[in-house]
């Protein structure tokens, strides 16, 4: 297994970003979504519905944001292992429970705190298993 | 019956999806530029990509299961459910990529999976 210092250091960057864009877009669809079908907001059937998601520029910007974590996902998967990739990127869901607390006042149980705090100590184990475990980048067929 | 049906198209899609993804990253080969136009390059080749495109395919099947499902079956019965999805996506990179799953990384993926679980319960 041989790194280079470039892929160790440009691993946790890109999935910091990619996570934190997701968990700011999962907020960000959330709040659209509540408001769009929100009794408040209009017509319940599903013209006006699509109509007012398609114009809410909330659900764009969420949409733009885990556009930007897929493609960094990607990324990532171009030179990391899927197996270091999948689980690392699992530390979205305490970003997730995190946010959803803060920003939307959503009540967290004692579970979802514990459940934080497992996923967040088997994140840390995966990261210290190395970024890379084949050599060869394969042939293109 | 049909729940557990669907379930599975969800966590297997998914599974699927990830791997196929994945070896289409690994031909296109490291990213490692930050120049804009070899990025659209780049981005022109990953999305005319057969195994990124079949990955893509796999991991809508896995979502419009997982909407479907949802409407008759519980949400908190799908969603910790679906977090089997990181155990099988490993023994996918495993037996398909050929990654080596190191003790410590197998353990962090287990307890990932668990506190998914755990997260997604009511």
């Amino acid at each position: 297994m041989k790194e280079s210092e470039d892929t160790q250091m440009k691993t946790p960057v890109v999935l910091i970003v990619a996570i934190i864009s997701q968990a700011i877009g999962n907020v960000f669809i959330t709040k659209a979504m509540k408001l769009i079908t929100s009794p408040v907001a209009g017509g319940d059937d599903l013209v006006s519905t699509v109509a007012r998601a398609v114009t809410n520029p909330t659900l764009w910007l969420g949409t733009a944001l885990l556009i930007i974590f897929f493609v960094l996902y990607s990324a990532a998967l171009s030179w990391a292992d899927l197996s270091f990739v999948l689980p690392a990127t699992a530390f979205g869901y305490v970003l997730n429970v995190a946010a959803g607390h803060y920003f939307l006042s959503e009540s967290v149980t004692p579970a979802r705190w514990a459940g934080s705090l497992i996923i967040t100590l088997g994140v840390f184990l995966v990261s210290r298993s190395g970024v890379r475990t084949i050599d060869t980048p394969q042939e293109i067929s | 019956m049909m729940t557990a049906l669907m379930i599975a198209i969800v966590v297997l899609g998914g599974s699927a999806g990830d791997v196929f993804i994945t070896k289409g990253m690994k031909q296109i080969g490291e990213i490692s530029t930050i120049n804009l136009h070899q990025l659209l390059w780049i981005a022109l080749r990953v999305l005319s990509n057969k195994n990124f495109i079949i990955g893509i395919v796999f991991m809508a099947c896995s979502f419009f299961a997982f909407l479907s499902v949802l409407s008759w079956a519980d949400l908190s019965f799908v969603l910790p459910a679906t977090s089997l999805s990181f155990v099988i996506t490993t023994a996918g990179a495993k037996f398909v990529l050929h990654e080596r799953i190191s003790r410590v990384r197998l353990a962090g993926t287990v307890l990932v999976c668990l506190g998914v679980a755990l997260i997604s319960l009511p």
